[in-house]
């Protein structure tokens, strides 16, 4: 009886080794799994903050391009300002001459 | 040896450079001979200046327009009133034909128009006309059955003093006339501190010039001028003036007796082969409004009685523009009758007649510094309107970085560089500085 007992014992004890000793494999398995996943999910959060870096530098440009917009406009407006009071300043010089000249052409 | 040797490797490319080099050199020694014959051969686009007519037309039975618009390019230093005298115009029609172009400093090879079409003053056409509004005389002759019209460009009195106007004659005429200073006139210079002598003998400072009809309203004179360049402008005391060159045609052709009409008509109206024209100019102030009424009852009165229609926006357009042009108004107008209202181009004369020269610049004489200033525009202006002063004072600009001095010379002694130095001061108010090289 306890020779049997003793072999059935082996047995369960053979049955769990031989059980244990799969889910060791398995567990590797879910490792290996495990690794490939947070190395792609290490990989997805570095292209995230790639992504993000660059959208970061796109606005940034952006910012800088509409910046340099915005200055070149109120240059230009500043330009074309000063160029329209050049304009009025020179005809305002050619009225005055003309009003000069005309007054010299009297008797 | 080595040219030799070269030639025998390649004879036919080098004796080709060699050719090309002496053509090269013959055409460059020959340039400045071939200039003038080039120009004289080679058929230049535009017809030649003396090719439209300035003063002297006849009028078509029932028509009112004469002569015809033409346009001209200008050449470097050419001005405004240089191209009106050339083409007997007055300041106030090239430079209302011509609007935002610098009548001083204008843009070298600018095409500028030349109003030589005008519509007759509706009036009487016997005798002499005067319209104070287009500053311009007519002077109707009759031979058999042609009516002969000469117009030339006048300049009149200022709103202060105006030109009477009404029906008056000629009394006498006087050749070399001497000047008789009015009272007003000698109060006017007394205050400017350039006191008149009681009288002006002929001669250069003489304001009439050579040629003076007396009108039989007393103290009025169609006359000459000392200032050519105020022909077209409200510039004198009542007085009627003519450019130098005019007066004396006239002189010559209207005798005592002639009667003479001083009208006032802004905006005429008139036809030439069948089509109307209304040429509008800007009105004294004092008279606009009747004057308007008066041409539009007219053009009102012709499209009623004609039966055909006229473009009003069109009129309106020439109303405010008031280029002093005759502008087609019919609004059914053909096309042959619209392109004769085309002007055609002439070619620049290259020497203009009454244009200022220039002496050369002497290093022994006397020079007066009229101004010095940063624009170089604003300085070619005032060294321009010192060239046309009456008589005129030789004038220009010397540069040298963004220093632009205006010199006025050369005078031959002293006493000539103070005269023009005072005339400066009273007529342009400008401080000049004597200077001797």
């Amino acid at each position: 009886m306890k020779k049997m007992i003793l072999g059935l014992c082996m047995m369960v004890v053979l049955a769990m080794g031989l059980g244990g000793c799969a889910t060791q494999k398995d567990l590797e398995v879910v490792q290996a799994r495990e690794k490939a996943i947070a190395a792609k999910a290490d990989q997805a959060a570095q292209d995230a903050e790639n992504a993000r870096m660059a959208a970061d530098e796109a606005i940034a440009k952006a910012n800088t391009a509409i910046e340099r917009a915005e200055g070149a406009e109120q240059r230009a407006i500043e330009r074309e300002r000063i160029a329209a009071e050049k304009e009025r300043m020179a005809e305002e010089k050619a009225k005055k001459a003309d009003e000069m000249f005309k007054k010299s052409m009297k008797k | 040896m080595i040219r030799k040797r070269i030639l025998e490797r390649l004879p036919l490319f080098n004796r080709f450079h060699l050719t090309l080099v002496l053509m090269a050199i013959l055409f460059a020694t020959g340039c400045a001979d071939m200039r003038g014959y080039l120009a004289k051969s080679l058929p230049l686009p535009g017809y030649p200046e003396d090719a439209i007519q300035r003063n002297d037309f006849v009028v078509g039975k029932d028509e009112d327009v004469i002569g015809r618009l033409a346009t001209i390019r200008l050449e470097r230093g050419d001005t405004l009133p240089d191209i009106a005298r050339h083409f007997s115009l007055g300041i106030n029609n090239i430079s209302a034909a011509n609007p935002g172009v610098d009548v001083w400093v204008p843009g070298a090879w600018e095409r500028i128009l030349l109003p030589l079409n005008f519509i007759l003053p509706d009036t009487r056409r016997d005798g002499i006309v005067i319209n104070l509004a287009t500053m311009r005389l007519f002077y109707y002759q009759k031979n058999d059955d042609r009516l002969d019209v000469s117009t030339y460009p006048i300049g009149v009195g200022t709103e202060e003093r105006p030109t009477p106007m009404g029906e008056m004659v000629i009394t006498r005429k006087k050749h070399r006339p001497t000047w008789y200073v009015p009272a007003s006139i000698a109060a006017d210079h007394r205050k400017k501190g350039d006191p008149l002598p009681p009288e002006v003998p002929p001669g250069p400072l003489n304001p009439l010039g050579e040629y003076a009809l007396y009108l039989s309203e007393p103290s009025y004179l169609i006359h000459g001028t000392n200032k050519p360049a105020s022909i077209g402008l409200r510039a004198t005391n009542g007085c009627i003036r003519l450019y130098p060159e005019d007066i004396e045609r006239l002189f010559e052709k209207a005798p005592v007796k002639t009667p003479v009409l001083i009208i006032n008509q802004p905006y005429l109206v008139g036809r030439r082969d069948g089509i109307v024209y209304l040429e509008a100019h800007t009105p004294f102030q004092e008279s606009a409004t009747a004057n308007w009424k008066r041409a539009y009852a007219k053009l009102k009165h012709i499209e009623n009685q004609s039966g055909s229609l006229l473009d009003w926006k069109k009129v309106k357009e020439v109303v405010i523009e008031a280029r002093g042009i005759p502008v087609p108004v019919s609004a059914d107008g053909d096309g042959v009758g619209m392109a004769a209202a085309q002007p055609i181009r002439l070619r620049h004369p290259g020497r203009l007649f009454g244009q200022p020269e220039i002496p050369a610049f002497n290093t022994d004489a006397w020079y007066v510094l009229a101004a010095s200033l940063r624009d170089r525009t604003d300085a070619q202006r005032l060294a321009a309107i010192i060239n046309h002063q009456g008589p005129p004072i030789p004038a220009r600009v010397l540069s040298e970085g963004d220093q632009h001095r205006v010199l006025a010379g050369p005078f031959d002694n002293e006493r000539a560089a103070r005269d023009a130095a005072r005339r400066l001061k009273i007529d342009l108010e400008l401080d000049a500085v004597l200077f001797e090289t």
